[in-house]
């Protein structure tokens, strides 16, 4: 087998932006074709796509590095220029070996995401795989390159706390709900006001079990188009306090300048639906609900900044957790190059051995036949046995020594070194 | 009673103590496990340090103030252990396991002999009796024990400041829902518990009521949880004044553990005359 390299080429939420991401993405029903011609450029031996929001990037296995590079930009550039041709370039990166399996790795264990600790990418990485695989571009490196970036996934999650915690201002408002609510299914939430913020955490609420939902705002109009939109019921302004004993959690998401919700409000709710907590979130600024709600028994009241700031804190955690996830990687990068390289150093024992094999063999008929055709057939044994002892103990100290250290930095070079002074040319 | 074998049990009770602590910073799906089976095989042994006095006396080991803590400890776990088969609340242990191993050691606390009971008081009375107040008490701990991380989690949500119990912690609406059940399960027991010592105490000693440290802490914590249970059915009294009113009537249990029974002679301190 000859040796193949790892090679990485493509582009990110980093160094590219949207535009040119968009034009470079490739389609999903199109993708077993661009799969096969990227298979057939001469230089890609094993090919992968991953076409993502956030990046586009050809992973292949390739004999001929510089070639491959060349040929997979072109791949990418005529990609691109189905929509309209740019300055590519300069926003491509372009990995090899070590370091082109160390950026798999990141990326599939969400290193590598605009939002670190995201559990999406793996999938995706997994789906533009499979695809890959029906495709038939992928071999024997691609297959245990891409199985060993799952698994580093895995260690990641689990290893670290990189994936776990809440990043947005609505999943933390979520979090909350769950902390103070056993389940969300029977609850009931009332949302007062329009605001954007407000629509974001009602639907991650009614992602995350919430059926019952009362909206109220001061055009009613307004109030009942939001509540068609999320399938709850519109209540008017004025009514709004009575309503407000059956609501579990409640939202307030006005550019009021006023407070829409006084204390005194809710402790009669809250006295009427005999103390059964209530989650308040005031996403408003200036603040929509009294902020001496907060010292009430049973009434949990975030504003949008509690919430952000606990949003900022686990992003922060995040990036420290990172630092543990680098090392995973980093630690089985080298478990992958060491595979890798025992490839490569297998075939090159052969191949040694073949050669040495084929000159004693050679060496021994063109004796035996001429100056020492007299032997005896005793005689002839033992100076087969000879020779073969001789061969295998030249070959015993530089096969040892491959085998023995094949986490030596310098394994690619005594393969070359040995490869060259033993003229063991590919066959 | 085996004196060595209720030091393996607080031995055992040690452990899981440390096995349930290294949870909560670990919070690990073996440790979950293995925590309570670590308190399962103290609890086992303490069963047979209480079983071999029991079939060689013919009576519960409950004559001595120690004995009688020793006994309220292994009910505790035994209901702890029960509840943890069906509801999987291991942070629950974290409390239990070191209450547990506390009073395994207060019990030590008091000297290790063993009482003598009157033979006349070997009646049938004294088994129903002890068995219901301790398990009215053992139920109350773990209405302590959800009580105080009701505590624990409510003062993290209202500060906004959330540390690694948060996680561990069920939701509020779980605990105090857990509180209600305990309380629901503790106090007939204990109104029972109460009620068979009375009667005993009438038909015995001729009079039903004698203000006994533990009559009048069991009166206290009586009226307590009555009131509690009254206002949770009646007039929505839950959340953290619950709690605060359930871990009040535990200190009370405990505290004549740990104060009155010791230092006051009672029947339920092994002086019956």
């Amino acid at each position: 087998m000859p040796e193949e390299k790892i090679i990485v080429l493509g582009l990110n939420h980093q160094t590219a932006p949207v535009e040119v991401r968009e034009k470079l993405a490739f389609e999903r029903s199109a993708l077993g074709e661009s799969l096969k011609r990227l298979h057939s450029l001469s230089a890609v031996r094993e090919g992968v796509i991953l076409s993502t929001c956030n990046r586009v990037e050809v992973i292949a296995a390739a004999v001929d590095e510089q070639a491959a590079f060349r040929e997979i930009k072109l791949f990418l550039s005529e990609q691109e220029s189905e929509k309209k041709p740019g300055g590519l370039e300069d926003h491509l990166y372009a990995y090899s070996g070590g370091e082109a399996v160390r950026h798999l790795f990141r990326v599939a264990a969400s290193l590598d995401s605009m939002v670190v600790g995201e559990p999406q990418i793996l999938g995706q990485i997994k789906d533009y795989y499979t695809a890959a695989q029906e495709a038939g571009t992928v071999g024997t490196i691609l297959h245990r390159l891409f199985h060993r970036s799952f698994s580093v996934a895995k260690r990641v999650r689990t290893e670290t706390g990189i994936g776990s915690g809440v990043v947005s201002v609505s999943s933390v408002a979520v979090d909350r709900a769950k902390r103070i609510f056993d389940r969300l299914e029977d609850k009931t939430v009332m949302l007062i006001g329009a605001g954007k913020m407000g629509s974001l955490v009602v639907r991650y609420l009614q992602s995350s079990g919430v059926r019952s939902l009362m909206v109220t705002n001061r055009t009613f109009e307004r109030a009942v188009e939001l509540a068609e939109e999320f399938q709850g019921n519109p209540i008017r302004y004025e009514d709004f306090p009575r309503y407000l004993q059956m609501a579990d959690v409640v939202i307030g998401s006005s550019g009021s300048p006023q407070i829409l919700l006084r204390s005194e409000t809710v402790r009669d709710a809250l006295k009427e639906r005999r103390q059964k907590a209530m989650f308040l979130i005031d996403l408003g600024v200036p603040r929509n609900f009294d902020p001496r709600i907060d010292e009430i028994d049973n009434a949990y009241l975030y504003n949008i900044d509690n919430l952000k700031e606990v949003a900022d804190e686990k992003l922060r955690e995040r990036s420290s957790e990172a630092q543990k996830a680098e090392e995973i990687v980093n630690e089985e990068v080298a478990v992958f190059l060491r595979w890798l390289s025992s490839l490569e150093q297998v075939p090159t024992i052969v191949a040694l051995r073949q050669k040495l094999e084929e000159i004693r063999r050679g060496e021994l008929e063109k004796s035996l036949s001429t100056s020492l055709k007299g032997l005896s057939e005793k005689e002839r044994e033992a100076l087969e046995d000879m020779t073969a002892a001789m061969i295998s103990k030249i070959l015993h100290a530089p096969i040892t020594h491959l085998k023995k250290r094949p986490e030596d930095q310098d394994e690619e070079l005594y393969i070359e070194a040995l490869k060259k002074l033993f003229d063991l040319g590919e066959k | 009673m085996d004196v060595t074998l209720l030091k393996v049990t607080a031995v055992f009770y040690l452990l899981g103590t440390g096995s349930f602590i290294v949870y909560l910073v670990l919070p690990k799906a073996l440790l979950s496990r293995l925590s309570p089976l670590i308190l399962l095989g103290g609890f086992l042994i303490h069963t047979s340090a209480l079983g071999v006095h029991f079939f060689q006396s013919g009576y519960p080991a409950v004559t001595q103030f120690r004995e009688a803590l020793s006994f309220y400890c292994w009910f505790m776990v035994g209901v702890y252990l029960l509840f943890q088969l069906k509801y999987h609340l291991t942070v629950l242990g974290c409390i239990i396991a070191p209450l547990a191993f506390l009073m395994s050691l207060a019990a030590f606390a008091f000297g290790v002999g063993t009482g003598e009971l009157p033979p006349e008081l070997k009646t049938y009375w004294l088994l129903l009796h002890v068995t219901l107040a301790f398990l009215g008490n053992a139920v109350f701990s773990l209405a302590f024990g959800v009580s105080l991380m009701y505590l624990l989690q409510e003062f993290q949500l209202k500060k906004k400041k959330t540390n690694v119990l948060y996680r561990l912690f069920p939701s509020l609406e779980t605990l105090d829902r857990l509180n209600y059940v305990f309380l629901v399960w503790g106090f007939p027991l204990m109104t029972l518990g109460i009620i068979t010592g009375s009667l005993w105490a009438g038909f015995r000693w001729g009079n039903y009521w004698s203000w006994d440290p533990r009559q009048i802490s069991s009166g206290i914590t009586w009226l307590l949880y009555g009131a509690l249970l009254h206002g949770r059915i009646t007039s929505g009294l839950r959340g953290k004044k619950a709690a605060v009113l359930t871990i009040l009537g535990f200190a009370v249990v405990l505290g004549y553990f740990l104060l009155g029974g010791s230092v006051f002679p009672s029947r339920h301190a092994g002086s019956f005359e």
